[in-house]
């Protein structure tokens, strides 16, 4: 089913790399950079240390864009890459489609672990106003493919509001795992529980928002028609 | 007035070059006349020579002052780390030196910039010649032979490279000086992509900016040439694919522009 977009993902060749150069030395320094994060944070201080490492001048760090920031995207979407493949061979283990979120969001989750402790750091850093773009566009990109690998690929009115209920949910979760020391974090899964099937309830009383407002508008019309205002069809 | 006599047989004796160019020559731009290649270098040294003196005053004019950002745009956007060491070509007057210095200095006291040209005299002074973190020589950006390959780990040329004859020849030699990781970054002007823009902007350019160079350093035909040879640096993305054909990688499309484009920023690392 996500064979093309698993290719994708498994050539490291996303689309928005279209137009870099194959040489892939960027992405090696962002990647090692990762390993700095939990002793020197999501700084460009990482990155620095990452070139230096490898053997790079130390100003190679320009290849993460506005310092931190670009290392977080990286992360980001690394991480999401990461899950698409790691889901991929056990979906079909799951029927409802709440499971297979579950399931994906778990899998992603695991992936901010290993930096629990710098988490909130990243958080921060995505919630100041000139990167707000750039958290929109993760957060959008996180919801989306967790809803496209999930078998959701309905493009209705709700398409909005799904991502965003779903976004809502993961990042809550994650500054709740970040924070739950309990063993193996099972406070964290039984939070993304409840957030999952809150969202369930959520859609239903949309629906039956809609359903109420379909009906209220029938109902003018009729009491409408009956006064002669609207000509009987 | 005495410039004034100055360019204008400074003209005469290039159309008289333009002349004598025969078929089989090479010959390249100089602004929108074609010239002898071997020419070229004498003659921007010339329009150079002849600015020199209101080269600040015209810069803030000509851009209303917004040059300013754009050199402070382009070190923030560097970053540069304590123990960079900058190669600034084309650094006449020092402004992106100046700038570099000061940026690695809210930090630990960093490295040394070897800068292209005559600034020396506004840096004679300063505290940064005392403690030689800055030194400056005379070359041709295309042959930097006396500099060892991999030896900076940054190269800038701000407003530079349009004035040489072989600006693929410029890069090339960028790469072969800078570090592996290197950073390579030009600050240029561009093509403005907005066809309403543009056409603001090319009355700007061959209206305003020759009438202000006639009135400030009284010298209409060097600012004549400076928006000329604008028009004749290739834009953006053939400037981009350049700068990879030398060897260059560029991260997304290579460069960003500054004020709908009027000048671009290009940047290369080596790896």
């Amino acid at each position: 089913m996500n064979s093309t977009l698993l290719r994708r993902v498994a050539a490291r060749a996303p689309l928005r790399r279209l137009y870099t150069t194959p040489s892939n030395h960027n992405l090696e320094i962002l990647d090692h950079a990762l390993t700095k994060v939990n002793e020197l944070g999501w700084t460009r201080a990482s990155v620095i240390a990452a070139c230096q490492d490898l053997g790079y001048s130390s100003m190679a760090h320009g290849v993460s864009e506005s310092g931190g920031l670009g290392l977080v995207r990286h992360f980001m979407d690394r991480a999401l890459d990461e899950t698409t493949i790691e889901v991929d061979d056990q979906l079909h283990e799951f029927d409802s489609t709440n499971d297979k979120l579950r399931f994906i969001c778990i899998t992603r989750l695991r992936q901010t672990l290993p930096y629990a402790n710098r988490w909130h750091e990243a958080a921060a850093l995505l919630a100041q106003p000139q990167n707000v773009p750039t958290a929109i566009d993760q957060m959008g990109k996180l919801a989306s493919r967790i809803w496209y690998l999930a078998g959701d690929q309905s493009v209705r009115l709700d398409w909005y509001a799904k991502r965003s209920a779903l976004a809502a949910a993961y990042v809550a979760t994650e500054m709740y795992m970040c924070e739950d020391k309990s063993p193996d974090h099972a406070h964290t899964w039984r939070f993304l529980n409840r957030r999952i099937e809150e969202m369930g309830k959520a859609d239903k009383l949309s629906q039956g928002v809609a359903a109420y407002g379909t009906q209220f508008g029938r109902n003018l019309y009729n009491i409408l028609a009956s006064r002669g205002f609207v000509p009987h069809q | 007035m005495n410039s004034r006599i100055a360019v204008s047989s400074a003209r005469r004796a290039s159309q008289r070059l333009i002349q004598r160019t025969t078929p089989d020559e090479t010959t390249t731009h100089f602004g929108f006349k074609t010239v002898p290649e071997a020419q070229k270098e004498s003659l921007v040294r010339g329009v150079f020579s002849n600015v020199a003196s209101n080269y600040d005053i015209m810069n803030d004019a000509m851009s209303m002052g917004i040059h300013r950002l754009w050199k402070d745009h382009l070190i923030r956007k560097m970053s540069p780390s304590p123990d960079a060491k900058l190669l600034d070509v084309a650094g006449g007057t020092g402004d992106i030196a100046q700038r570099f210095l000061e940026f690695q200095d809210q930090g630990e006291p960093g490295q040394r910039v070897d800068a292209w040209a005559r600034a020396e005299k506004r840096f004679a002074a300063s505290k940064w010649m005392r403690e030689g973190r800055i030194g400056f020589t005379v070359g041709n950006a295309e042959n930097l032979e006396f500099i060892d390959d991999a030896s900076f780990d940054v190269y800038t040329i701000a407003f530079g490279i349009r004035n040489c004859t072989h600006p693929d020849r410029v890069v090339r030699e960028a790469f072969r000086v800078l570090k592996p990781g290197g950073r390579f970054m030009c600050l240029e002007f561009s093509r403005v992509e907005n066809p309403v823009l543009a056409s603001l902007y090319d009355f700007h350019s061959f209206h305003v900016i020759p009438r202000l160079g006639e009135l400030i350093a009284n010298d209409r035909g060097s600012y004549e040439y400076l928006v000329e040879s604008i028009r004749k640096f290739p834009p953006q993305k053939e400037f981009a694919q350049m700068i990879r054909d030398a060897g260059f990688t560029t991260i997304g499309k290579g460069y960003e522009n500054l004020t709908f484009g009027t000048v671009a920023i290009h940047t290369g690392y080596k790896f």
